[in-house]
């Protein structure tokens, strides 16, 4: 079983997917993008009109005031649409998301950065610990459905689902911060020890990362105890598990048929998850006051700064446009029926 | 464990084909109205060497008996009574665990219904016999590939092609012919084919008819063909068994029962089929449904709603399986116009 076979991808082939797959996304984050520049620069009110003319009032000339503002957006205010989008986009090419309003003359990307720091990890950790937790226990709930276990794990499933992701924040703070303080209530570190590679900070970190993650995974379990229960019910039921009881399988064998079936499906909603990530959890970021790009978002709202906003949702579409394209290849490699296009 | 035989073909003359009985067997499945019998008080032998084909229509209860030849009625059934002794195996009723998991494939292989996805759609067919022989502790596992490969080219396909192919890059004669080979590739004696060709397209049907007559005779196995097509078990089977609401209404030689059926039921089936000349309107269909679990009677004879000889005694009392040359059946009419015969050529 060594020689090649007919139908089997072929490296020029899996290229051509790649290549296709990069296409369409850049060609949806360039959708995007023009999408959030025709809004910040068509929403009432037009923030970079109104940016250049409060600047004029407040006394510059009308060339310093155009200049700040260029600086400000990444554009031009005055000129033809057209020309001030072919500047906005020749900007990004070069990665400049234009400088925040809220933060005066710090660079949107410079902001992103840090708060994606906060973001990352912590929620990363989280989808990961939960899709493993959710997963495992899925599979115990749908192995024990006729028995008390897996009625509880179920359970457990459904009401942690049905439980809003802000609620189980505000119990843990008030829980593990407050009735029995042995969590710190929020914030992403301790001010006092020094920012890097030392014990004591990276312990900081984590202590402080305890509460969120938890908090992250608890909310997302749910649905994945729920989701991975219904597929293996579901390939349980498959005449495909019979078969390779009859044929005396060994119990590991069978079961890995079993779990490598049912857990395909939920790997697209991982994947799409890590996606969502930069999006950053607005709940948990404002429960646990974390910096990360969550509150960013919620902040560059309040505030109006429509550059950062405009950054924020571009991270956000790159994010999931990445996440998207991995999880396609993802299936082209653990799915042969993917593989070979089109089932038979 | 030895590692595996050799050539297959060639330990084929050598071993003797198993017998298998069957003894008052009965499969209960769990409902809310109680446990109720899909299978009751099946006897039945298949001889060494024989194919043997039950037919019978949906619910009749031919797959929990082919089930129960590999003690793997699935809940909520259960094996409520009853024996299946395999020759060299023992009864397969009383294994538990690793022994039965170890008879199953290697003593006793189970072929599924092509259409049914018997086969892992992620992992491609040699990996899944890789996985079979380290299950049963082959320890030569190339000698196993090369069986694979040789039963394989025997039904026609090209063996190294098809165990680097996955589930749905194979068609359902295919599949079918793969279903066989990993049913016998561990040299099992008794294999069961159920529905074998249920699904399959008629010039695919043929060959799979083919193959299966020809398998068995070649490497000398005791098989079971569990079908509700007629034509099919005319075509392969030796010996008939007819199953109607989970009991075996009459049993024996296939050209015998087909030819001069003697049970009432049998005798509808055979004038349901449509044939290949004449009129069409000359197929007559039984009439009535048939039973389920929960319209059973629960005594007297099972068929006795549909059947146009009933007597009174069909509503009381259940037949017994009466033997008389070689041929078992399940009929009161039967019974006593069989015994009138019988004295009249005595007077």
């Amino acid at each position: 079983m060594t020689h090649a076979v007919p139908g089997r991808p072929r490296v020029g082939a899996i290229a051509r997917k790649v290549g296709g797959h990069l296409v369409r996304g850049l060609a949806m984050i360039w959708v995007v993008a023009t999408i959030s520049f025709v809004i910040i620069r068509e929403i009432p009110g037009n923030p970079v009109l109104g940016q250049y003319e409060s600047l004029i009032q407040k006394g510059m000339s009308p060339e310093q005031a155009e200049r700040a503002t260029a600086v400000l957006y990444g554009f031009l205010p005055t000129g033809n649409l057209w020309e001030q989008y072919v500047g906005y986009m020749g900007s990004l090419l070069h990665l400049d998301l234009g400088r925040s309003l809220s933060t005066p003359g710090v660079e949107v990307t410079t902001l992103i950065g840090h708060a994606a720091r906060w973001t990352v990890l912590p929620v990363l950790a989280g989808t990961l610990l939960s899709f493993l937790l959710g997963v495992t226990m899925g599979v115990y709930a749908a192995i024990k459905r006729s028995g008390k276990l897996g009625d509880m794990l179920a359970l457990s499933g459904s009401l942690l689902h049905g439980v809003p992701v802000y609620v189980i924040g505000l119990l843990l703070t008030a829980i593990f911060a407050t009735l029995w303080p042995i969590m710190p209530s929020g914030g992403p570190v301790d001010v006092e020890f020094v920012p890097g590679f030392n014990a004591g900070y990276i312990g900081s970190l984590v202590h402080h990362a305890v509460l969120p993650v938890v908090t992250y995974t608890l909310a997302s379990y749910g649905g994945w105890i729920l989701a991975m229960k219904s597929n293996v019910v579901a390939v349980l039921g498959d005449d495909f598990i019979l078969a390779a009881e009859l044929r005396g399988l060994r119990r590991g064998f069978v079961f890995r048929y079993l779990a490598r079936n049912a857990i395909l499906p939920l790997f697209t909603i991982l994947a799409l998850s890590i996606g969502m990530l930069f999006g950053g959890s607005i709940f948990i970021e404002q429960i646990f006051n974390y910096p990360g790009l969550g509150l960013l978002l919620v902040n560059s709202i309040s505030s109006r700064d429509y550059a950062l906003m405009g950054g924020t949702f571009l991270v956000i579409t790159v994010g999931i446009v990445v996440a998207n394209i991995a999880a396609d290849l993802l299936y082209t490699v653990i799915d042969p029926r993917v593989r070979s296009g089109g089932a038979a | 464990m030895t590692a595996h035989t050799a050539a297959p073909h060639m330990a084929a003359r050598d071993m003797e084909a198993p017998g298998v009985r069957i003894r008052d067997l009965t499969v209960v499945y769990k409902t809310p109205s109680g446990e109720l019998p899909a299978v009751r008080g099946v006897d039945i032998a298949l001889a060494p060497g024989t194919i043997t084909g039950v037919v019978g229509e949906s619910g009749s209860g031919k797959s929990t008996l082919a089930l129960s030849l590999l003690n793997a009625v699935q809940p909520p059934g259960r094996i409520a009574a009853g024996s299946v002794e395999i020759d060299g195996l023992g009864d397969v009723l009383t294994l538990r665990g690793e022994d039965l998991r170890r008879a199953r494939g290697r003593q006793v292989g189970y072929v599924f219904q092509a259409a049914q996805n018997s086969l892992n759609p992620l992992k491609t067919i040699g990996k899944q016999l890789l996985d079979l022989g380290r299950s049963h502790d082959v320890e030569d596992l190339r000698a196993l590939v090369r069986d694979a490969k040789d039963l394989l080219a025997r039904m026609g396909m090209d063996g190294a092609r098809v165990l680097d192919s996955y589930q749905h890059e194979l068609s359902g004669g295919m599949r079918q012919r793969v279903g066989i080979m990993l049913a016998l590739v561990l040299n099992a004696k008794v294999v069961v084919l159920d529905e074998p060709t249920t699904a399959l397209d008629m010039i695919t049907q043929a060959t799979i008819l083919r193959i299966i007559r020809e398998v068995h005779e070649e490497r000398a196995l005791t098989t079971l063909v569990i079908t509700h097509d007629v034509g099919a078990v005319a075509e392969v089977a030796d010996s008939l068994a007819v199953m109607y609401g989970g009991r075996v209404v009459e049993h024996g030689p296939v050209t015998e029962v087909l030819g001069d059926a003697r049970h009432p039921y049998t005798q509808g089936l055979i004038r349901a089929i449509p044939r290949l000349t004449g009129d069409l309107s000359l197929a007559r269909a039984l009439p009535g449904r048939p039973p389920t679990l929960g319209t059973l009677p629960k005594q007297g004879c099972v068929f006795r709603e549909r059947c146009e000889r009933r007597m009174d005694v069909c509503e009381t009392d259940e037949p017994m399986s009466v033997n008389r040359d070689g041929r078992t059946v399940a009929c009161h009419a039967t019974d006593r116009h069989l015994t009138l015969v019988k004295r009249k050529e005595f007077v």
